[in-house]
C-alpha cells in the first residue's frame, strides 16, 4: 500500500537519474537509482493523506482495544463458556452469545439470500438493459434506498410488512414445513383458529427488512463492477452472434464474479450490524432457534441496543464482550469481501 | 370511531380554557410569570405513564416550558437518571436497592433525589379476540386465569377456566398469545409483584420453567417461554396486540394505551367477587387501600407505595392492578443539572400535580388524592432552584378534592353492574377500554358443553333457536330454512364443525332465546349472530393443509401439461439442430 503511494508521488515529483553512461563500455547497465525530491506541496499532501489513513486505522484499533478492555472483566469471569452459553443473565454470572450470535447470522443470511438476486438483477438491468435516460434515475433511486434511515424501515416492517407477510410465512410453513429450518413450533396450518402470531416477530421478517437495507449497498458494488466489463470482450461476444443474455452470461457475470461475491459479503457485514429495525420487529428470545419462520429471534446489535441503558457495571462489560464478538465477526467478513474484490479480475483492474 | 377522539379534543379544549381562565383570573398562578425564561429539560422512563406525561408536555408549552421525554421504560429512566444524562426520570417503581431478580442493584447517592407521585392508573390486559368474526369487548378474567395466561399454563381461549369466567361467551379454540415487555419495565415489575403476592405458586413454577430461577422475585424483565411475544415499550405491546395477525393476543399495558388503540381490556375479578376494569373511578377507589410510606426521614422510601391492600380490597369497584407512577426529581445540583433547570423541573412538577390532574381521566389515568398532592408539593421544594409556589389546592380543580378532605371521585364512583358479579348467569354485554361503546352479544345463560366436538350435531341442536327472527318474543322459532343453511355449511373438513357449533350456540337451546333477546337489545341481535356463524363456517372450510393426495395429483397434472407443451418444442429443436451437423 505504502509502496504504491510512494510511486504515485514520485511520478509527480522530479526524478533525477544518477546513472553514468554505460553504453560505451558495453557492460550491462546497473539499475539506476531513483531519488525522489518532493516539492513542498507534495510533502504536505503526502503528510495529510498518510495521516488520515493512519488515523482511520488508529480509530479502528482504538475501538477494538476499548471493547477488549471493557469486555475483559466479563470475559475473564465467563471464559470459554461465553461462546457456548445462550442465556443472558450477567448479574448472575450466566451469559453468552451463542443464541444471539446465531440469530444475528441467521437474520443476515436471510437478508442476503433475499437481497442478492434483487441487487444483482437491478445492477445488471441498470448497466446492460436500461435505456440511458432511465439509468441515472434508477441509480438515484437505489442510492435513495440506502439513504432511508433504518428506523423508517423498522416502522415499515413492524407495522405494515409484518401484517402482510405472515400469509407468506404461513404458506411456506404449510408446504415446506418438512424442511427442518422452515418448521414452526405450535403452528397448525390445518386449523383455521390457529394464531398467526407464531409467524410474527421472526428471523424471516427481520431478514426481509434488513434485505431492503442491504440491497442498495450490494447493488452499488455490483453495478460498479459490471460497468467495467471491457468493451472489447463485450463487443466480441456480440460479434460472435451472442444475444444480450448470452453476453451477460459469458462476459459480464464471469468478469464481475469477484464484485458479486465482494458486494454480497459487504452486504452481509452491514446486515450483521443492523440494529434498530431488528429491535422493532423481533421478540427477543434466548435459545438456539434455527427455525427462521418462528416467532422470536435475537441479534447481537439489537440485544445491545435494548440493554445498554438498563445495565451497569458487570452487565455493561458483558454487553461490551458481545460487541467485541460482533466487531470481530464483521471485521472478518469485510476483510474477506475486500480480499475477494481485490483478487478478482475486475477488482484487480480497478485497484491498479 | 372519531367521536371519542373528538370528544376528547373538546374536553381537552375546555380544560385548557379552564386552566387559562384560572391562570388569568389570578386564583393562584401556579406557573411563574412569563418574563421568566425556562430551560429546556429532558426526562426519560416509564412508558406506562408516557401518555400522561405527553399530555402535560403539550400543555406546558404554552408557558414556555419545553420538556423532552423518552418513554424507554422505567428501568432505563432510572439508569439514565443515575448516569446524570436526564433532568428527571419517570418510574413506576422506586430505585431497586436490592432487586429480587438477580439484576444489579441501583445505588443513587443519598439525598440526591425525591419521589413525586404524579399519576395513578391501572395495568390493563388489552386483548384481540373475535368470536364469529365479531370483536369481543366484554371479556372477564379471574386473577388466577390472568396469572395462568401469562405463565403459559392456559394456552387456549376455550379453556374451561376461562369459559367459567365468561358464561355469556362461547370462547373460540384459539391459541392465546401472551405479549409481554422486552425492555426493563415498571409495568412488568408491578405485574409480577401482584402475581407473586396473589398466585405465587404459578409464578415460581413459571420462573423455574423459563430458566430464570433461582432469582424468582418480582422483576422488571419479564421472562419469556416459547409461545410468548416480547415487545419494546407499552406502545410496542399495544401495537402488536392491535394488529390483525395478532388475534388471540393479550398484553399488559396501561389503560390509556387501550383507549388510544381503541381496543378492549379484560375485566379482572376482585376480592369482592366483581369483574372490574381500570376506569379512572375504579382506580381511585382501589388506591384508597394503597399504603403510602410516610416516613419523611427516609427519602429512599418516602411516598413509595405498598399495594397489598389494593390486591385484597373488598370494595366491589376496586381493580387489583392499580398503582401510582412517580417522577424522580433531583434534589442536588450535579452534572448537567443546574438551578435554572431545577426551576423548570419544579414548574413542570407543580403543573403536573395541580392543573394536569383535571385531565387525567380523559387520557385514561386517575387523578391523585389530596394527601399525596400536598406531600408532593413539599417534595418539590427540595429541587434546587425551584421557584416555590403557594398554591391553593382548591383551585386545582382536582376531581378527587372536596371541602371535607374526602376523595370525592372514589366516593362517587359508580358501583359495578349486577351482571359483572362472579357467578352471574350471563355477563354484561357492555364494551370496555377503547371500545366501551361497542357491546358484545352475550348468551342468556351459561353454555353447556363449551366445544362440542361433533360439529355436525351441534348445528342441528342449535338450529332450533337459530331461527332468531323472533327472539324477543321467544315464540317457537321458524327453524325451517335455517337448519338447512347450517347443515349446508358443515360439508367437508373437521374444523368447520367446531365453528358451526359455535355459531349454533349463539342461542340458548333451552329457552329458545337468542343472544341479546333477553337483555333488551334490538331483536336484530339474534339474527346477526346466526348469520355471522354461517358466514364464518363457510369461509373457514377451505384451508390449505400442506401436501395431500389432491395436491400431488395437481402437481402431476401440471407436470404432464408442461411436458405436453414443451416436449415437442424441445424435441424439434434437438433434431433440427442435429440434422445440419
Amino acid at each position: 500500500m505504502a509502496g504504491v503511494t510512494m510511486e504515485a508521488f514520485g511520478a509527480g515529483g522530479a526524478v533525477e537519474t544518477t546513472s553514468v553512461d554505460h553504453v560505451a563500455t558495453g557492460e550491462p547497465a546497473p539499475p539506476r537509482r531513483l531519488v525522489v525530491r518532493k516539492g513542498r506541496g507534495d510533502r504536505i499532501f503526502f503528510g495529510g493523506a498518510s495521516f488520515s489513513g493512519a488515523f482511520v486505522l488508529a480509530i479502528m484499533v482504538a475501538v477494538g482495544v476499548f471493547l477488549a478492555i471493557q469486555a475483559s472483566q466479563a470475559l475473564k469471569s465467563s471464559g470459554f463458556s461465553f461462546l457456548t452459553t445462550s442465556v443472558w443473565q450477567p448479574d448472575r454470572g450466566e451469559f453468552g452469545i451463542a443464541a444471539i450470535m446465531l440469530g444475528t447470522v441467521l437474520i443476515a443470511l436471510v437478508a442476503v439470500a433475499i437481497a442478492l438476486p434483487i441487487s444483482m438483477g437491478t445492477a445488471l438491468f441498470i448497466t446492460e438493459v436500461a435505456p440511458k435516460w432511465l439509468r441515472s434515475w434508477l441509480i438515484a433511486l437505489v442510492d435513495l434506498m440506502a439513504a432511508v434511515p433504518s428506523v423508517v424501515y423498522g416502522l415499515w416492517g413492524a407495522y405494515l410488512l409484518q401484517g402482510k407477510i405472515v400469509g407468506l410465512s404461513r404458506w411456506i410453513n404449510a408446504w415446506f414445513g418438512w424442511i427442518p429450518f422452515l418448521d414452526v413450533a405450535r403452528a397448525d396450518p390445518n386449523s383455521p383458529l390457529s394464531s398467526e402470531s407464531v409467524y410474527t416477530a421472526s428471523t424471516f421478517i427481520a431478514g426481509v427488512v434488513v434485505a431492503m437495507m442491504v440491497m442498495p449497498i450490494q447493488c452499488v458494488v455490483m453495478r460498479e463492477v459490471f460497468s467495467q466489463v471491457p468493451l472489447g470482450e463485450r463487443e466480441g461476444a456480440y460479434a460472435l452472434g451472442s444475444t444480450r443474455w448470452g453476453m451477460i452470461r459469458v462476459v459480464a457475470l464471469p468478469f464481475g464474479r469477484g464484485g458479486i461475491i465482494g458486494g454480497t459479503m459487504l452486504g452481509l457485514g452491514r446486515a450483521l450490524g443492523e440494529t434498530i429495525a431488528v429491535v422493532m420487529i423481533i421478540s427477543p428470545r434466548f435459545d438456539l432457534n434455527f427455525h427462521v419462520l418462528e416467532a422470536g429471534s435475537n441479534s447481537v446489535s439489537s440485544h445491545i441496543a435494548l440493554l445498554t441503558f438498563e445495565s451497569s457495571g458487570f452487565g455493561l462489560s458483558a454487553l461490551m464482550a458481545a460487541g467485541l464478538a460482533l466487531f470481530a465477526v464483521t471485521l472478518v467478513v469485510n476483510f474477506t469481501a475486500s480480499w475477494f474484490v481485490a483478487r478478482s479480475r475486475s477488482g484487480a483492474s480497478s485497484e491498479a | 370511531m372519531s367521536v371519542p377522539r373528538l370528544l376528547r379534543r373538546v374536553v381537552f379544549a375546555v380544560s385548557a380554557t379552564l386552566v387559562a381562565g384560572s391562570f388569568v383570573g389570578g386564583g393562584s398562578p401556579p406557573i411563574a410569570s412569563a418574563s421568566f425564561s425556562y430551560q429546556r429539560i429532558s426526562g426519560e422512563g416509564s412508558s406506562w405513564a408516557a401518555n400522561a406525561i405527553d399530555a402535560m408536555r403539550v400543555n406546558v408549552r404554552q408557558f414556555g416550558i419545553t420538556v423532552d421525554y423518552n418513554p424507554s421504560g422505567s428501568t432505563a429512566g432510572r439508569r439514565n437518571f443515575l448516569n446524570g444524562t436526564v433532568d428527571f426520570a419517570a418510574s413506576d417503581i422506586p430505585f431497586q436497592f436490592s432487586p429480587e431478580d438477580g439484576s444489579a442493584p441501583e445505588n443513587p447517592a443519598p439525598g440526591s433525589y425525591a419521589y413525586i407521585p404524579v399519576t395513578a392508573g391501572g395495568t390493563s390486559f388489552m386483548y384481540n379476540l373475535q368470536i364469529n368474526g365479531k370483536r369481543v369487548t366484554n371479556l372477564r378474567l379471574s386473577g388466577e386465569n390472568v396469572a395462568k395466561i401469562f405463565t403459559g399454563v392456559i394456552t387456549t381461549w376455550n379453556d374451561p377456566a376461562i369459559a367459567a369466567d365468561n358464561p355469556g361467551l362461547t370462547m373460540p379454540a384459539r391459541t392465546i398469545v401472551p405479549v409481554v415487555r422486552s425492555d426493563g419495565s415498571g409495568s412488568s415489575a408491578q405485574f409480577t409483584k401482584w402475581m407473586i403476592a396473589e398466585h405465587g405458586a404459578l409464578w415460581t413454577e413459571f420462573c423455574n420453567r423459563s430458566g430464570r430461577a433461582p432469582a424468582c422475585g418480582n422483576t422488571s424483565f419479564y421472562p419469556t417461554i416459547p409461545g410468548m411475544i416480547a415487545q419494546n415499550g407499552d406502545l410496542g405491546v399495544a401495537g402488536y396486540v392491535s394488529q390483525g395477525f395478532a388475534e388471540g393476543a393479550i398484553g399488559y399495558v396501561n389503560y390509556s394505551y387501550a383507549l388510544n388503540a381503541q381496543f378492549p381490556v379484560a375485566k379482572v375479578l376482585n376480592e369482592a367477587g366483581y369483574y372490574t376494569e381500570p376506569t379512572p373511578d375504579n382506580v381511585a377507589v382501589s388506591l384508597l387501600q394503597a399504603r403510602i410510606n410516610t416516613n419523611e426521614a427516609d427519602p429512599t422510601v418516602y411516598l413509595t407505595q405498598q399495594l397489598e391492600g389494593v390486591y385484597n380490597d373488598t370494595d366491589p369497584r376496586s381493580y387489583q392492578l392499580s398503582s401510582y407512577s412517580y417522577l424522580i426529581v433531583p434534589t442536588k445540583v450535579a452534572g448537567q443539572f443546574n438551578e435554572d433547570k431545577g426551576a423548570t423541573v419544579g414548574a413542570f412538577a407543580y403543573y403536573a400535580l395541580c392543573q394536569a390532574q383535571q385531565q387525567w381521566a380523559s387520557v385514561g389515568y386517575s387523578p391523585m388524592p389530596i394527601n399525596l398532592v400536598e406531600a408532593s408539593f413539599d417534595q418539590i421544594r427540595k429541587i434546587p432552584g425551584v421557584v416555590v409556589q403557594d398554591i391553593d389546592i382548591a383551585s386545582c380543580d382536582n376531581p378527587t378534592f372536596s371541602a371535607n378532605g374526602t376523595n370525592v371521585l372514589a366516593q362517587n364512583a359508580p358501583q359495578p353492574q349486577a351482571c359483572d358479579q362472579q357467578g352471574s348467569v350471563s355477563q354484561c354485554p357492555n364494551g370496555t377500554g377503547g371500545l366501551s361503546n361497542v357491546p358484545t352479544d352475550v348468551l342468556a345463560g351459561p353454555v353447556t358443553g363449551g366445544t362440542t366436538p361433533a360439529g355436525g350435531t351441534t348445528p342441528a341442536g342449535g338450529s332450533t333457536p337459530a331461527g332468531g327472527s323472533t327472539p324477543a318474543a321467544g315464540s317457537t322459532p321458524a327453524g325451517g330454512s335455517v337448519p338447512g343453511a347450517a347443515t349446508g355449511t358443515t360439508l367437508p373438513g373437521s374444523n368447520g364443525g367446531v365453528d358451526a357449533g359455535t355459531g349454533g350456540q349463539g342461542c340458548d337451546a333451552d329457552t329458545g332465546l337468542c343472544a341479546g333477546g333477553s337483555s333488551g337489545t334490538p331483536t336484530g341481535g339474534g339474527t346477526a349472530t346466526g348469520g355471522a356463524a354461517g358466514a364464518i363456517a363457510t369461509t373457514v372450510l377451505p384451508q390449505p393443509s400442506g401436501w395431500g393426495g389432491s395436491t400431488v395429483l395437481l402437481l402431476l397434472v401440471i407436470a404432464l401439461t408442461l411436458g405436453l407443451v414443451l416436449t415437442p418444442a424441445l424435441a424439434w429443436r434437438r433434431f433440427s439442430s442435429k440434422e445440419p451437423a
